[in-house]
């Protein structure tokens, strides 16, 4: 325990200089502002700012990048709480319920609760990779494909939970995510699969393209029908910062979802990616009216929030400590450490330690700052709702069309999002909820990943899965998720009929 | 289960139109995503091969959208609303038309330069704006130029996104 | 309007400023790396391209188009106009191997492109969890060949280094059947390799030395003509007992065919004294590249490395199990 105050206090003795404050108060700044921005990721930022970190000192350049990667992170979610745009598959379950809080003039108070969520948890995730960084990384390496599989087909059952209405409808859709995963070139043949013969999808259907398309556009064209629903929007502005008795309600949730997004966090395979579901789904579960969810709770906000925020930071502890990058982000964080001559691998915490210590101490800074920053700017966001819609949309549209354009410098990538507006539109009109397509959408392309891999393993055999416990232990996790689930909804199909 | 009888006794109608088309939906998207993959060998459990999971998902989808319709005919939904054709044709042209211009394209004998974020961004804005019932032209003309340049300041300067802006006038 | 003036004026006298050299180059220059940012060849091309920008006098501008292992980066970048401000950062994947991995390939990088030069190479090494009984390069090609039905190899997906590399040893170890397990990038492999739950792979020296050094996976062979100075511990394949497996990821600078002679002169001086600056040459050594020799950094030795290494490449790629 000591040692790990020794560490810490090297850790705050290196980030706590006036260089490297400002270089993380710079990185914050910008990751806010360009997760803001629909369409605009941090991957793209990162990549972009990489060279202007050449001249910089490798802690210093690490630190502002890793601000970058947490204000985009929190940046986000602002746009999925005000026009219902998830700019990251993290953000997807903010926009269920900060979205109609910002509908019913909670803006202030969902943006205020996402921030102090997400510091709270930053801050313990800090605590746990300075404590634990080095044991975890075994729980990481426990985690082969058949355990991934499982993982990956519990967080579809959480899918099921997300759905607002009838649960045969959220089945639909996260089959039909599934299915749109699974376009685009075969990985181990080299095949193409629905791709039309069309190259522009041999890489499969980008993540933004289909957020930006079912979210984003359909959402325009759901407001542009009716004029009085986004009006009412803009009548109300309500209280700016949460009150206390919102603080009380969101203390659980917030730590729950710090705990299970920091856990999922450390698996290697991108599992930072269920936490907020998972979190979401365990409000929903054991909250006392789960009818509220979906219409503006705000457990639903603190909790995925706080598991997103803790996920992206213990998201660091594979790359720092097994130098393996669990996402595209931090793969480019290897990229960003190798050109300042750090190859990141198990030695970096012995060799390096001002380094790794330095980095996590910015963690806790970092989070302050995104605190300092976000805070006032709650006022300015939920100010931005007043804009008149007739221009509003407008401006919605050229930012997602230039962000899209700028994801992979493709054009065709902005006609295929229009494509995928109409889809959504659609989807609209037929009653389905995209929430749970997105989700399965971005499990899909893992899940069949996983399966092929831990079935050329196990040379064919399913008792993989069950044979090996943690596995198992996760089906059987979302067996229970789904009997629970289902249960009420059969017999509540069966009162609709009673009362017909 | 008695009253699924009641209900059953009354026959076999629509009574949600929205369900009923949904159901029919999911089974037309399975249909499309099974022709698509008609090549695509199944492999075996071994070797999973590139067409086993678009094909057994369609077909879990074709089957979810059978049961939708049937439940469609059997319970009491929503009915299905109209459609804008006003928004549909506007927004998402304007999205079109910015991915046309940016870099320029040729389909068959029509050839469009690349006319960059200068030509494309005040484009989008304004034919998007059209879309709103309470258009008003001069306003969305001006918010078109104020967006366009904040956008290039922002995106090209600020973030240096080597997006062009007019390569036909600036080069860049 | 006003505001749009403005903003033309003001990117006018950006350009205008910047216009005071000689014909060549006027304004910047695109390049394209075919992969996503933070990648090696992504790395290499923004090191490299800032230097270069220095000699020309002009902004290189890297623009990331990823798609279809690179091919449709580079298919972009070839079909520009070859006015010398369109030029692209390719690798060995892309130029030597893509014409025999994929059949539908839109450009020919030996008849029809204009090859600048080399900008680096990475060594590949032969790695494998650590407690994989063989234990050195001989023992290992005989128990893969005895026991080709129950080792697993590992690689980041069709037309990746990874994948191309192992194929050529499979192809020379005469086990082209392997059970071979795709993965999406080599970050997941090498997880599973630490983890134990496959055997070897193929990767650059960059991706895996930390990890060799730190026993949690160790290395069989290199396959370059030195040993690394990064890990001077592992032989090389003809030290080693398998000298027909030599093979390096290399990344290198093409252009559209048909580029005037100055704008290729130009670009092929600003390439070689980027990599004589002593804070380039640090930087790519600190990655783990083999600085190019002078003969590779002309157009000539370039083209020549990738014809050669096609050559070496197609039969086995060609006749690899793509199904």
């Amino acid at each position: 325990m000591s040692e790990m105050f020794a560490h810490l206090g090297l850790g705050f003795g290196v980030a706590l200089t006036l260089q490297n404050v400002a270089l993380c108060f710079v990185g914050c700044l910008v990751g806010t502002l360009v997760g803001v921005l629909p369409g605009v990721g941090p991957i793209a930022t990162i990549a972009m700012l990489l060279p202007i970190t050449f001249g910089l000192d490798p802690v210093g350049a690490l630190i502002m990048l890793a601000g970058i990667y947490y204000g985009a992170q929190y940046g986000g979610s602002t746009t999925a709480i005000l026009v219902n745009i998830p700019g990251e598959a993290t953000a997807v379950v903010t926009t269920l319920d900060g979205h109609q809080m910002a509908k019913q003039g909670r803006a202030g108070v969902a943006l205020g609760t996402a921030a102090l969520g997400s510091f709270v948890a930053g801050c313990f995730a800090t605590l746990v990779i300075a404590a634990l960084g080095a044991p975890l990384t075994k729980l990481a390496l426990l985690f082969g494909p058949a355990e991934y599989f499982s993982l990956m087909v519990m967080g579809l059952c959480f899918a099921v939970v997300l759905a607002r209405g009838s649960i045969l409808k959220a089945f639909c859709m996260i089959m039909l995510g599934l299915l749109l995963s699974t376009v685009g070139t075969d990985l181990e043949t080299g095949q193409e699969r629905m791709t039309f013969g069309f190259p522009p999808l041999s890489d499969g259907i980008d993540f933004a393209v289909l957020a930006m398309g079912v979210f984003g556009f359909a959402e325009v064209l759901r407001n542009l029908e009716n004029p009085e629903a986004r009006d009412v929007v803009r009548a109300k502005i309500g209280r700016l910062l949460p009150g206390w008795e919102d603080i009380k309600q969101s203390i659980a949730p917030c730590l729950r979802g710090t705990l299970i997004g920091g856990t999922l966090g450390i698996l290697p395979g991108n599992g930072a990616v269920l936490g907020p579901f998972a979190s979401y789904t365990l409000e929903k579960k054991i909250a006392k009216d789960p009818s509220r969810f979906g219409k503006g709770a705000i457990e639903g906000v603190a909790g995925p929030e706080s598991a997103n925020n803790a996920g992206a930071q213990t998201a660091f502890i594979p790359l720092l400590t097994l130098g393996i990058p669990p996402n595209a982000v931090m793969a480019l964080m290897v990229g960003a450490m190798t050109i300042h001559g750090i190859i990141p691998g198990p030695q970096v915490m012995t060799k390096n330690p001002e380094l790794f210590w330095g980095m996590i101490a910015s963690m806790w800074i970092g989070n302050l700052m995104l605190l300092v920053i976000n805070l006032p700017l709650v006022g300015l966001w939920v100010k931005l709702l007043q804009v008149p819609y007739r221009l509003m949309f407008p401006a919605i549209l050229i930012f997602c069309s230039i962000g899209i354009y700028s994801v992979n410098n493709q054009p065709v990538d902005v006609a295929f999002t229009a494509l995928f507006g109409l889809f959504g539109y659609l989807l609209i009109k037929l009653g389905f909820e995209p929430a749970p397509m997105l989700l399965g959408f971005v499990l899909g392309k893992l899940m069949e990943e996983k399966l092929r891999q831990a079935l050329i393993i196990s040379r064919g055999s399913f008792m993989t899965f069950i044979e090996r416990p943690i596995s198992a232990g996760l089906l059987l996790v979302a067996v229970a998720i789904l009997v629970i689930a289902l249960l009420p909804a059969m017999s509540k199909k069966r009162d609709e009929v009673f009362t017909e | 289960m008695s009253l699924n009888k009641i209900e059953a006794a009354q026959g076999w109608r629509i009574r949600s139109t929205q369900d009923f088309a949904g159901g029919l939906f999911m089974i037309a998207l399975a249909g499309l995503a099974l022709f698509l993959a008609r090549d695509l060998p199944l492999g075996s459990l071994r070797q999973i091969g590139p067409g086993m999971l678009p094909k057994s998902i369609a077909v879990i989808c074709a089957a979810l959208g059978a049961l939708l319709s049937l439940n469609a005919m059997r319970y009491k939904g929503e009915k299905l609303s109209g459609w804008s054709w006003r928004g549909v044709l506007f927004v998402l042209g304007a999205a079109i038309v910015f991915g046309l211009t940016i870099r320029g394209f040729e389909i068959g004998p029509l050839k469009v330069p690349q006319l960059g974020m200068l030509v494309s961004g005040p484009l989008v804005v304004f034919i998007a704006g059209l879309a709103a019932d309470d258009v008003r032209i001069k306003e969305l003309a001006i918010f078109a130029v104020a967006m366009t340049t904040a956008c290039a300041l922002l995106f090209k300067y600020a973030l240096s996104l080597p997006i062009p802006l007019a390569p036909w006038l600036l080069g860049i | 309007m006003k505001k749009l003036l403005l903003g033309l004026t003001a990117a006018l006298a950006m350009t205008a400023s910047a216009q005071a050299q000689s014909k060549y180059p006027e304004r910047p220059i695109t390049m394209i790396v075919p992969f996503a940012a933070g990648g090696p060849t992504d790395i290499i091309a923004r090191i490299v391209g800032e230097n270069m920008s220095k000699t020309l006098g002009q902004q290189i501008v890297v623009e990331n188009v990823a798609g279809a292992g690179g091919t449709t980066g580079i298919t972009r970048a070839l079909t520009a106009a070859p006015d010398g401000y369109t030029i692209a950062m390719g690798h060995l994947g892309t130029f030597s191997a893509a014409p025999a991995t994929y059949p539908g390939l839109k450009y020919d990088p030996i008849n029809g492109m204009q090859t600048i030069g080399l900008a680096g190479g990475t060594p590949i090494l032969i790695v494998a969890k650590k407690n994989f009984e063989p234990k050195d390069l001989k023992e290992f090609v005989a128990y893969v060949k005895a026991n080709s039905d129950k080792v697993n190899e590992a690689h980041a997906g069709l037309g990746s280094v990874s994948w191309t590399t192992c194929t050529l040893l499979k192809g020379q170890l005469g086990v082209p059947k392997l059970n071979s397990v795709a993965y999406r990038g080599t970050g997941p492999a090498l997880n599973d390799l630490v983890s134990g739950q496959i055997d070897f792979m193929c990767d650059q020296i960059v991706s895996v030395s930390e990890q060799v050094k730190a026993g949690t996976i160790k290395a069989y062979a290199i396959a370059s003509a030195q040993r690394s100075p990064a890990l001077p511990d592992v032989p090389t394949t003809k030290e080693a007992g398998l000298p027909e497996y030599q093979i390096e990821a290399w990344n290198g600078i093409a252009a559209p065919k048909g580029m005037p002679k100055e704008a290729v002169d130009k670009l092929v001086d600003a390439l070689d004294k980027a990599l004589n600056d002593e804070t380039v040459k640090k930087r790519l050594l600190d990655l783990g590249t083999v600085l190019p020799t002078k003969e590779e950094r002309t157009p000539a030795g370039f083209a020549a490395l990738i014809k050669r290494d096609a050559d070496k490449l197609s039969p086995v790629l060609a006749a690899a199990p793509k199904q």
